[in-house]
């Protein structure tokens, strides 16, 4: 079980953030200070930081920055109260790993969080293979089971996405920065239209459906057992 | 008793001001007073050399034996009392005249100079001041001649009484326009001062008083007038954002509510909570954007994004924006028509861009007609990358064009959406310092992306 850290001064954000990640199977610890935070990092077996910015004894960066200072690796996902889009970069170069802007869906926030537990296996494979599926990014060619895939170029890097992230919720937002590489909500759901389109090609008529939606929030490629 | 004494800051301006004119008079008075005695002084020094040396060249030329008693005859004929005449030896004795005893004086020079000498014939007077010149004559004798200064110095004193008397009027008179200057301004000030607290205590619609020529107070009125104006304004626009937010969050809330109390009442099973559930989760995330979408526009207007600016390639940003919808359009059986031309980079941030053009796009494919074209164009105008986006409809009235960029303004109340998308788009096009504009005809809608300053 990962163990992760979430300091964070406001009980009842606390209270939701604890039963949304115990609930995903984390180990959650709570403290709601710098000073006890720190503390417990360096005790040791902590495998995440979640950590919010303003918090009564100080500013929640100058405690990643101070880990970091340190040797701590531990990766951060920094959380804040939106209003200033400086911020993510002020975070990012504080030592934070992601960063979640305040008010966030907690299904956003597990998503985030299992992504930095488990960072994508980010060697660029030109050919993946996984389940009855085979990519290849080279060629830029697909296939389901010896189907080919008829994809364009976006459909294909965002299958490569999906798939190197087997099993874990990607929301919108992600598929957006990391596919697109740009960052901001759109207002229509375009993405979703994208991988829409996705699925129908890749789930034909009567095959088992590797592409799930998550209602409301993402998507989760589910790898075949 | 001093500390007992309060003087009233306003009171200062008067003192100044007076105090001020007075010392300009004074200054005034005396520079005059130098140039009259430099002058005069240098007009009746001549005068008096001239004279003098006149002398010297006549007993100069009177045989030896005859100047005792042309001396005599010369100050018989002085009936004011004025001259000085006296004949000494080459030891210094006086031959005739009217001076006891011979000055020092540096002899031959020609030269006058002002001292006292030691009359004869003056009653009650044993020491006078006078201009005296030496004039060695052939025989060895020697000269003096002189001219007594107390008609000068007379004058003189005349003179500096007469400017001092002048001056004390001058005095009054500076004191008076001070206290008059003071007191205007004074009272000006006081105007200013009880506005200004009526201001504070909250009455905006306050003004200051313009003449109609008005000096420099009151242009700086003038200008007060104008930031009033402004304020006033900006506190009006503040107050109406706050009752549109209210107003725009209170009606998805009580949806929100009347949806739950619904639910709470006739769901049976777990799928009917399920479907409240959801159907409350999309409300939240509405009312969710809209609180977003403000702070990210108040922070756009602060403009401290820039610092992240950088070179964007608007080519492929135009390209990715069209790419982005394009599934969208062929569901929605609209034709999504995208022409680039390359344009050089421009300075910004690429994702607020590309939000911008998303925008624009999704309202081009929502406000135009159903199954029509909407085209997205990017194409260099006298240098300057232009992005146009048009659908077939008549795009926004011209009437509501000033109207559809502020916050909550909605061209068609059934649409849905919250009013914020065109505001935004104004907001990431100001924050560029780029233009946005409205096509005199039809719905085309264009970022000019140069500088029009910031």
């Amino acid at each position: 079980m990962t163990q992760i850290l979430l300091l964070e001064d406001d009980p009842g954000t606390a209270d939701e953030i604890r039963l949304e990640l115990a609930a995903a199977g984390h180990g959650v610890h709570h403290r709601a200070t710098l000073a006890a935070a720190a503390e417990a990092v360096r005790a040791g077996g902590i495998d995440l930081l979640i950590v919010d910015r303003q918090l009564p004894d100080g500013e929640g960066l100058d405690l990643i920055a101070a880990l970091r200072a340190d040797g701590f690796r531990t990766p951060a996902l920094v959380l804040s109260a939106l209003g200033s889009l400086d911020d993510r970069v002020r975070g990012l170069r504080a030592g934070g790993d992601d960063y979640l802007p305040k008010p966030f869906a907690l299904v956003e926030l597990l998503a985030r969080v299992e992504a930095l537990l488990r960072r994508p296996d980010e060697r660029r494979d030109t050919r993946l293979i996984v389940g009855p599926l085979d990519l290849d990014l080279l060629e830029g060619k697909a296939s389901r089971a010896g189907r080919p895939l008829d994809l364009l170029p976006r459909e294909l890097k965002l299958l490569d996405y999906l798939v190197r992230r087997p099993g874990r919720i990607v929301t919108r937002s992600m598929l957006l920065q990391d596919v697109w590489g740009y960052s901001f909500e759109p207002n229509s759901n375009v993405v979703d239209v994208h991988i829409g389109r996705l699925r129908r090609k890749v789930d034909g008529e009567g095959e088992l459906q590797l592409i799930r939606n998550v209602r409301g929030q993402g998507y989760v490629f589910d790898v075949p057992a | 008793m001093f500390s007992m004494f309060r003087p009233d800051p306003r009171t200062r301006a008067t003192w100044r001001w007076g105090g001020a004119l007075a010392a300009i008079l004074i200054l005034q008075s005396l520079v005059l007073a130098a140039i009259f005695w430099v002058t005069a002084n240098g007009n009746h020094r001549r005068a008096i050399e001239h004279t003098l040396l006149d002398d010297c060249s006549f007993f100069a030329l009177t045989p030896p034996a005859e100047r005792a008693e042309e001396l005599r005859e010369r100050l018989a004929r002085d009936i004011h009392r004025e001259r000085f005449l006296a004949l000494f030896d080459a030891h210094g004795r006086r031959i005739a005249g009217n001076v006891a005893t011979m000055p020092v004086l540096p002899a031959g020079t020609g030269a006058s100079i002002v001292a006292p000498v030691a009359p004869t014939e003056l009653p009650g007077k044993t020491s006078d001041v006078a201009r005296l010149t030496l004039c060695p004559l052939s025989d060895g004798t020697r000269l003096l001649s002189g001219m007594d200064l107390d008609d000068t110095e007379e004058a003189l004193r005349l003179t500096w009484q007469s400017l001092l008397f002048g001056l004390l009027p001058g005095l009054v008179l500076a004191l008076g326009v001070g206290l008059v200057a003071g007191r205007r301004a004074a009272r000006q000030v006081d105007t200013m001062r009880l506005l200004t607290e009526r201001i504070v205590s909250g009455d905006l619609a306050q003004r200051l008083p313009v003449p109609a020529r008005p000096d420099s107070f009151g242009l700086l009125c003038a200008h007060i007038n104008t930031m009033l104006d402004r304020l006033q304004m900006l506190v009006a626009d503040v107050r109406g954002i706050g009752d549109d937010i209210a107003h725009q969050l209170r009606t998805p809330l009580t949806r929100l509510r009347a949806g739950l109390e619904r639910g709470l009442r006739e769901a049976q099973d777990r799928a009917g909570f399920e479907r409240v559930i959801d159907r409350s989760l999309a409300e939240i995330d509405g009312l969710l954007g809209i609180v977003a979408a403000l702070l990210r526009l108040r922070e756009l207007e602060d403009g401290a994004r820039r610092s992240r600016f950088a070179p964007v390639d608007l080519t492929r940003l135009v390209e990715d924006a069209c790419e982005l919808h394009r599934p969208v359009a062929e569901d929605r059986g609209i034709h999504l028509h995208c022409n680039c031309v390359p344009v050089p980079p421009i300075d910004g941030d690429a994702s607020l861009l590309i939000e911008a053009v998303a925008n624009l796009i999704d309202n081009a494919m929502k406000f135009g007609p159903p199954g029509g074209t909407v085209t997205v164009r990017l194409l260099l105008d006298a240098g300057m990358p232009v992005i146009a986006i048009a659908d077939q409809g008549d795009g926004v009235p011209p009437a509501e064009r000033s109207l559809v960029t502020q916050r909550f303004y909605r061209v068609r109340i059934e649409g849905s959406g919250a009013g914020l998308g065109l505001a935004l788009v104004k907001a990431i096009v100001d924050l560029h310092g780029f233009a946005l504009g409205f096509a005199p005809q039809g719905s085309a809608v264009t970022i000019r992306c140069g500088r029009t300053g910031y």
